[in-house]
């Protein structure tokens, strides 16, 4: 099976992986703490999310490196381990790719919690420098491409994007995350669907789209703006439904089967890679790849 | 030097913080003082008002959060203006009303408590703040060391609110809940969880927290 994810974004509907947070809470890992640190610590853990994954029918798993970038390895003391966990990272997903007999690598790149003025005090140069040392790191350890997720600032993604491809000419697709309004979809700094798609393609992305925040629901009336305006292919990771407040631990309560029926119908209007965000596990991915077919590949 | 009328400076107030217009909120505030204008009114009227049209619009989705920040940078430099005048004024501070304060844990919110813990100060009260991010065993300590009679806890997320319950849980199994009063508030925050937490009250606004602290602590005013 081809590593290009370019390649096989034109051939077919690409199935990435869903949510690795939630499948780490699952297996009793405690909320709250370094999440890619478990690539050093639990391997057997990490390996075994990605095989269910993999088994479940994704074409794509993305590296448990979320949170090992700089700034967000600083907030745990482990700034210094950032090369060890994002190789870590890289090295379990190959294997686990190797071991099913196929899939692609993502190097899964998150935002650094860091706020450009007037939210914060982070310089361009300070953004940048943080990605590329991550971007550098996976790609040593062998990823196929980088996804970037979950930024809620457009102009950090941007910086993102410009720094991955300073230092590594392997593809990058980008992700934002956005929150349903009363006027429409927006991040958190007010950036729109359109203005997303048009800036980050310019940039150079590969694909474009949204992940996290919303449930499938809100995630299908945002996909026909995404393809709208986008030229080239839209990536949708919705969560698995709102989570609810259990006590203290958040819940996720849409069935895989209404999550995939969703997602299936995010495809006829043109999404090209589909897959779960938060409170999704192989069972959602398992659902969509049951609608979807089988891969069909050569 | 003529006084504005204060309708008019409460809607200039009102409208740089709406603007996230920092200067000219901080150079209304002055204003006000030089004017003898009433500051609690400046405050309630002008200043607060403002911070919950910004908080309105953000719920709205018309605000995002660099103007949810330039506000709120507003609102801090004028109250910072304000401060040490309402405190000036403010009579001693009486020793059995000691207060308090914090966000709850992991949550960084920090405007609304901040607001009211000078509207308090300035009523004669003596707040400890213990800022934002504050874990729950260290609300306990210092309901414990400072001998405080009232506890105000703050949260602005969902998932932070939960740890209301549970301060009120600790002060219990350190029996310390019958010695002092609790109250809450921030957005998510309602009666409604106040009352199923076991809070003595819930206060949705600065001058809200200030009447609610004075009836919980039997205080006239």
């Amino acid at each position: 099976m081809t590593t290009d994810i370019e390649e096989l974004l034109a051939r077919r509907t690409v199935l990435l992986d869903g949510g690795f947070g939630t499948a780490l809470i699952a297996r009793g890992l405690e909320a709250g703490g370094c999440t890619s640190l478990r690539n050093v610590e639990t391997p057997d853990v990490v390996r075994e999310i990605h095989a269910g994954y993999l088994a479940a029918g994704s074409d794509v798993i993305q590296t448990n490196s979320f949170d090992a970038n700089g700034p967000s390895l600083a907030r745990h003391g482990l700034e210094e381990r950032l090369p060890e966990l994002n190789l870590a990272a890289a090295r379990l997903a190959r294997e686990a790719v190797r071991q099913a007999g196929g899939g692609i690598v993502a190097g899964d790149i998150g935002p650094t919690g860091l706020f450009r003025p007037p939210l914060g005090t982070s310089t361009a140069e300070e953004f940048e420098g943080a990605f590329a040392l991550q971007a550098r790191a996976l790609a040593e350890g062998g990823v196929d491409y980088f996804s970037l997720e979950t930024f809620s600032d457009m102009e950090e993604a941007k910086l993102a994007v410009r720094a991955i491809r300073s230092v590594c000419d392997l593809p990058v697709t980008a992700c934002l995350t956005f929150d349903r309004k009363k006027r429409g979809f927006f991040t958190m700094m007010g950036d729109t669907l359109e203005v997303a798609v048009h800036e980050l393609t310019e940039e150079g992305v590969v694909a474009v789209g949204a992940n996290c925040s919303i449930g499938s629901d809100a995630m299908l009336e945002a996909t026909g703006t995404l393809v709208a305006a986008a030229t080239i292919p839209v990536i949708v990771k919705p969560n698995a439904g709102m989570p609810r407040l259990e006590g203290d631990r958040a819940v996720y309560d849409q069935t895989p089967a209404d999550f995939a029926r969703d997602v299936v119908k995010m495809v006829e209007l043109g999404a090209r890679a589909v897959g779960g965000c938060c409170g999704s596990d192989d069972r959602f991915i398992a659902a969509i790849r049951t609608l979807l077919g089988p891969k069909g590949d050569a | 030097m003529t006084g504005m009328d204060p309708t008019d400076l409460h809607r200039q107030q009102r409208q740089a913080i709406l603007d996230g217009a920092t200067a000219r909120a901080v150079e209304l505030a002055r204003r006000a003082i030089a004017e003898g204008a009433s500051l609690t009114d400046c405050i309630d009227l002008g200043y607060a008002a403002g911070i919950r049209e910004v908080g309105r619009l953000w719920e709205e989705g018309e605000y995002f959060l660099p103007e949810l920040v330039q506000g709120a940078d507003a609102m801090k430099a004028a109250m910072e203006v304000l401060r040490p005048e309402l405190l000036g004024g403010a009579a001693e501070p009486r020793e059995e009303l000691r207060v308090v304060l914090g966000t709850a844990a992991g949550d960084i919110h920090d405007i609304g408590k901040t607001l009211v813990g000078t509207v308090l100060e300035a009523n004669g009260f003596t707040v400890i703040d213990l800022g934002h991010d504050v874990a729950d065993d260290a609300f306990v300590d210092a309901v414990e060391r400072e001998r405080a009679s009232l506890l105000g806890m703050s949260a602005l997320l969902t998932t932070t609110m939960p740890a209301h319950g549970r301060v009120i849980e600790r002060l219990r199994e350190r029996c310390l809940r019958e010695s002092v009063k609790v109250m809450v508030g921030g957005a998510p925050v309602t009666a409604g969880f106040a009352e199923a937490i076991g809070a003595d009250g819930y206060a949705s606004s600065a001058m809200e927290a200030l009447n609610l602290a004075r009836n919980l602590l039997g205080v006239s005013r």
